[in-house]
């Protein structure tokens, strides 16, 4: 039978004695500033992604397509080994290590960060999409008869009410990066679940490490999905959105999105 | 005094806002409007009225340009909207022009359509200090003045969901005013309005004519023969009867007007 090692479950499991090896500390700061960043960055790479597909210049429809077809329809995790040593072997983006004053962003968190990103990007275009199309047509016609552009429209008129819309979905897409970031330990970017399986590497005791880092991982979703409760719950007083789901729907009855890709 | 009949400026010329010529409008196969000929003067007060699906809002919806014409022209302040002239052909104009001659436009809807992100105040600025880049100071100095004109001052700060249908729609006007535009367009105004609010939106409208040039597609018969210089009668695209209210009231040409009339007149 096996015998399971109290001591080193407690021992990673507890943060006053996890958080003391660099590993672990460091790791789960990368997870969280990588899943920050990435979603970030996702945003932003959806919002022209959507705006590319509704566009009248056929070129931009085509790139945009191309862009949400190849990142959905194949695995994160090859997009992101493709990336990483694929760009490396062929000279054309080395990752090289950057220093940003005391901090060290390794060649793999900066592949996998971006590999996210763009990922993500695919994901939200669609998001952002559902968010502008579910703008009554109303609004920007109004808008137009009061002399602005299209893009002013978009700017000024549009885009504020969609946000709104993005919200809910874009706090569940948040939920999903900081789980999916896991997938860099592949690329052996030092994130949180990369700190466990080193630390396995060393001692070997797998089942105690991985319930400890399955447990660090439902602390940070925990908290996520609280902050995202509140957000939306401020959102709705002011700006009259309906209200979410309980937080005890939300803790036990989430997913039911894409769960791993 | 001299009359000019070439020179743009002429006197004539000079007090039309809007000429339509033989303007055609399609939707897929649907021939919505057909050989349009329509000339709206400075103050001039025109109500067009038709049954649902006769082209009334589209022609309207023309006018600025929201909706293309397939062919045929419309002028606007003796400017083509939406096109210009290169080698005798309408070119496409870009959409920065297009934009710019919009703003002389104000167009009232149906649904009000107000920034509903925005509160009474701000989707009267909105335009002003965005558009025209007008100082913010000034422009609340004036959305201020307009707010007292349609009587909503003291809901300045209201979002427009905090708004009951009526007062939207004078918000709705006053941010078409904003603009000071020259023409005025109300696309069915009191449609979506519940009964009791209609006149206070008809009160403001009033107000308005002769002060601007006016089209308003809308059934509102007491507000027509009230306002109107004319009334223009469209059914299945085209223009049926185009005279002033008593003469359409008292004796329409058609055999459509009189049925027509008799369904709205009750």
């Amino acid at each position: 039978m096996y015998h399971f090692d109290w001591t080193i479950f407690w021992q990673y499991l507890l943060p006053w004695t996890a958080l003391a090896n660099p590993l672990i500390r460091n790791g789960l700061i990368a997870t969280v500033v990588v899943s920050v960043v990435a979603q970030v960055l996702g945003v932003i790479f959806g919002l022209f992604a959507a705006l590319g597909k509704m566009s009248k210049i056929p070129p931009l429809r085509w790139i945009a397509d191309g862009y949400i077809w190849y990142f959905r329809g194949t695995p994160l995790l090859v997009q992101m080994v493709l990336l990483y040593f694929g760009l490396g072997v062929t000279h054309i983006y080395d990752f090289p290590d950057i220093h940003v004053g005391f901090l060290l962003i390794t060649g793999a968190i900066q592949a996998g960060t971006l590999a996210l990103a763009i990922n993500e990007g695919a994901y939200m275009s669609e998001i952002v999409r559902a968010g502008i199309e579910a703008i009554d047509p109303g609004q920007m016609e109004a808008a137009k008869s009061l002399g602005m552009t299209t893009g002013l429209a978009m700017r000024r008129i549009v885009l504020p009410q969609a946000a709104k819309v993005i919200v809910p979905p874009l706090g569940n897409e948040f939920n999903n990066m900081m789980k999916t970031t896991s997938l860099m330990e592949v690329i052996s970017a030092g994130e949180l679940f990369f700190g466990f399986t080193q630390i396995n590497a060393r001692i070997f005791k797998p089942f105690e490490l991985f319930i400890a880092a399955s447990m660090y991982y439902l602390l940070l979703t925990t908290i996520w999905t609280i902050i995202q409760a509140r957000i939306e719950g401020s959102l709705g007083e002011r700006k009259g959105i309906e209200r979410g789901p309980s937080m005890v729907r939300r803790l036990f009855s989430f997913g039911g999105g894409k769960g791993a890709r | 005094m001299v009359f000019d009949p070439i020179s743009p400026t002429s006197p004539s010329n000079d007090r039309i806002v809007v000429q339509a010529e033989k303007v055609n409008k399609y939707f897929g196969s649907l021939h919505v409007l057909k050989d349009i000929d329509m000339t709206v003067s400075r103050n001039e007060v025109v109500v067009v009225i038709g049954p649902s699906g006769s082209g009334k809002s589209t022609l309207l919806r023309c006018i600025n340009h929201i909706e293309k014409i397939n062919s045929g022209r419309i002028s606007v302040n003796g400017r083509l909207i939406g096109y210009y002239e290169k080698n005798g052909r309408l070119v496409e104009d870009s959409e920065r022009n297009i934009a710019q001659h919009r703003a002389e436009i104000g167009m009232v809807f149906q649904r009000f359509n107000l920034f509903p992100h925005l509160t009474a105040l701000e989707n009267i600025i909105e335009a002003p200090t965005n558009v025209r880049k007008i100082p913010r100071d000034e422009a609340v100095t004036d959305a201020k003045r307009l707010l007292e004109r349609v009587g909503l001052l003291e809901k300045s700060d209201k979002y427009p969901n905090q708004l009951s249908g009526g007062q939207q729609q004078r918000i709705a006007i006053a941010r078409a005013l904003a603009m000071k535009p020259s023409l005025m367009l109300f696309d069915e105004p009191t449609s979506a309005l519940d009964p009791e609010m209609i006149g206070e939106v008809l009160d403001v409208m009033n107000e308005l004519a002769h002060e601007i040039t006016m089209i308003v597609v809308s059934h509102e018969m007491g507000f027509a023969r009230a306002a109107a210089n004319r009334i223009i009668f469209i059914d299945e695209g085209r223009i049926i009867e185009d005279t002033t209210p008593d003469y359409l009231f008292s004796n329409p040409r058609e055999e459509r007007t009189k049925v027509f009339l008799s369904k709205i007149l009750h």
